[in-house]
This record gives structure tokens, C-alpha cells and sequence, in this order.
């Protein structure tokens, strides 16, 4: 009776700390994919059953398969987040003429690895800038060194030094854009402390 | 809808398709075309991402006005692109990686290496933490 109580007891103090594990934003947003999935968004009587039953599925499986939390988080600057997402969109376009120009000119295109060393001190910003630099045609990270924040990137087209330096611009303007768009207040002032000095030094 | 803005919309779509298919194909031809494995993934990889996007766009240019539950769609259409999206960047990643560090790259198209000659430094002085590079 006793060793029962005590296994319960363990039991309880588990389930707790699983569901401290279970992030609502994320689960939230899961529940917003599974009614894509099931044409949730038309109104009609089964909506609110998708909705709960979606919510429910994502907290079952935060718990099941656990995730430390995104930290220091982020937030979405109304007028910086679009321009961020024009701006990648527009490097695409003109990035995409560039690397097809590449394809369809004789010879084969000399290339460069060079090493971008992140100004900000944050997991989040360095995974987008790595999912961006890899959208972008002509860029793709070759590695990426998670306690020095140093990603090495491939870049097409390349040939000589000067060039390879251009890129490395391109990507530290990339990642302004993005420490601008969804970086928290500190990621902010740690980019324009970053920018200060630089511009002290040149 | 008047007739007139769904045609418009139809050429918009259609000129989005053809628009994305063509960048496919570049992508194709750059697949046969470049020398060695890191200059292949930007031709497989990347035009392809925005032809993708061209014609998802243009697909739903012409969903929008023929159906009457345009949202269920356009709803799997943004799936498409935003698990494309997030997903290309891991698959390329790890492929680039691993063709790096075996040796799939041509160095003589290389022009600065500034990842080799950290690996070099490394190899050098073994002391140092082994997972820096991880």
C-alpha cells in the first residue's frame, strides 16, 4: 500500500515536470498547422473539434518528446519583421539570376569558404541567419561552431579575395536585418555595440 | 470576381509557373553542368527553392477565384513552402558538411579557404577542445 503511494507519488512529480516542459506559443502554433491540415479554417461545425483536438495532439507531443525552451526568446518588430522577410525574398530573386547566370556561363565557377564570426550572442539569430544564408541561392554553410558563434559559409562565385570579403558583408548585413526583425532588445544593443566599434576602427 | 480580374490573375499564375519551371531547369542543367559536389548544391538546391515558390504562387493565382473554399488551398500551398523552406537548409547542411570533411571538394576551384586553414591549425595544436567544431 505504502511502496503504491510512493510510486503515485513519483508518477505525479514526473507528469508535472513533463508538462512544465510544454511551451504554449509552440503548441500553439502546432494547432494552427494541424488545422491547415484539416481544413479547419471554414466554419463549420467540426472547427472547434479540430482546434481542441490539435491543441491536445501538440501538448501530448511536447510531452512526449521534450524540448528546452527558445532562450532568450524573440519578438516580432511590426516594421522591421516584414522588411527582414522582403529583403530575403529580394536576395533570392536577384541571388537566383546571379547563380543561373553561373549555370549557363562556360567553365566551371570558382568558389570561396569564409568564416562569419555572429556580432549577437543569440542561438535563435544564428539559426536564422544559417536557415537564410542557406535559402539564398549561391551561399550554403559548410559548418557552423556553436560556442565560438563562427558559421563557415560556401560561396559561388567567389574568385579572388575581395570578392570573398563582399560576401562575408552580405552576410553580416543579413544578419542586421534579422537581429533588427526578431531580436529581443538585448540582441539589439549587442548588434549596435558591435557596429560602434567597427566603425570606430575603420 | 468579374471576369476580367480572374483572367488577369490567370496570367499572373501562369506566368509564375512558367517563371518557377524555368528556374527549375536551370537547376537541372547546373546539376550536370558544375564540377564538384559544394557547387552542385547551390544549383540543386536554391534556384529550385524560389522555382518551388514561383509556382506554388502562380498555383494559387489560379485556385483563388475557381473555388469557393480557397483557404483550405491556399492554407496547404503555404505548408508546402514553409516546410521547403525551413526544411532545404538541414538537408543541404548536412550534405555540404559531410562532403567537405571527406574530401568531395575540387581545391583547386577554391579560392580562399578559411575553414581549412582553421582545420589546419587545429591538427596542429590537438590540445584544444575537441568539440569546437561540432
Amino acid at each position: 500500500m505504502n511502496a503504491l503511494q510512493i510510486k503515485k507519488k513519483i508518477g505525479a512529480r514526473a507528469l508535472r515536470s513533463r508538462i512544465g516542459k510544454v511551451q504554449i506559443p509552440v503548441a500553439l502554433g502546432m494547432t494552427v498547422v494541424w488545422m491547415l491540415l484539416f481544413d479547419a479554417f471554414r466554419l463549420r461545425p467540426e472547427t472547434l473539434g479540430i482546434a481542441v483536438l490539435g491543441f491536445g495532439v501538440s501538448v501530448l507531443i511536447m510531452m512526449v518528446f521534450p524540448l528546452p525552451p527558445i532562450v532568450p526568446g524573440f519578438r516580432f518588430w511590426p516594421l522591421r519583421g516584414p522588411y527582414m522577410v522582403l529583403y530575403i525574398l529580394g536576395q533570392m530573386f536577384v541571388a537566383s539570376l546571379q547563380v543561373s547566370s553561373w549555370v549557363l556561363r562556360p567553365g566551371p565557377p570558382k568558389s570561396s569558404v569564409v568564416a562569419v564570426r555572429m556580432r549577437t550572442e543569440s542561438d535563435l539569430i544564428m539559426v536564422c541567419v544559417a536557415i537564410a544564408t542557406s535559402i539564398i541561392p549561391g551561399s550554403v554553410i559548410v559548418e557552423a561552431s556553436q560556442p565560438e558563434r563562427i558559421l563557415y559559409v560556401h560561396v559561388l562565385g567567389a574568385q579572388n579575395e575581395e570578392e570573398a570579403v563582399e560576401a562575408k558583408k552580405g552576410i553580416y548585413v543579413l544578419e542586421e536585418r534579422i537581429a533588427r526583425g526578431i531580436g529581443t532588445r538585448e540582441n539589439i544593443a549587442e548588434l549596435e555595440a558591435a557596429l560602434a566599434t567597427e566603425r570606430r576602427n575603420t | 470576381m468579374s471576369d476580367q480580374i480572374v483572367q488577369i490573375m490567370d496570367w499572373a499564375g501562369i506566368l509564375c509557373i512558367l517563371a518557377g519551371a524555368l528556374l527549375s531547369f536551370i537547376a537541372g542543367i547546373g546539376l550536370v553542368r558544375f564540377p564538384d559536389l559544394l557547387s552542385r548544391m547551390h544549383a540543386a538546391s536554391k534556384p529550385q527553392v524560389l522555382g518551388l515558390l514561383l509556382v506554388l504562387v502562380g498555383i494559387g493565382f489560379r485556385l483563388l477565384p475557381a473555388e469557393a473554399t480557397g483557404i483550405f488551398s491556399l492554407g496547404t500551398l503555404l505548408l508546402v513552402g514553409l516546410f521547403q523552406v525551413v526544411t532545404v537548409p538541414v538537408a543541404g547542411h548536412i550534405v555540404a558538411r559531410v562532403g567537405y570533411r571527406t574530401g568531395r571538394i575540387r581545391h583547386d576551384l577554391v579560392s580562399t579557404d578559411e575553414l581549412a586553414e582553421r582545420l589546419a591549425t587545429r591538427r596542429s595544436a590537438p590540445d584544444t577542445s575537441e568539440d569546437t567544431v561540432s
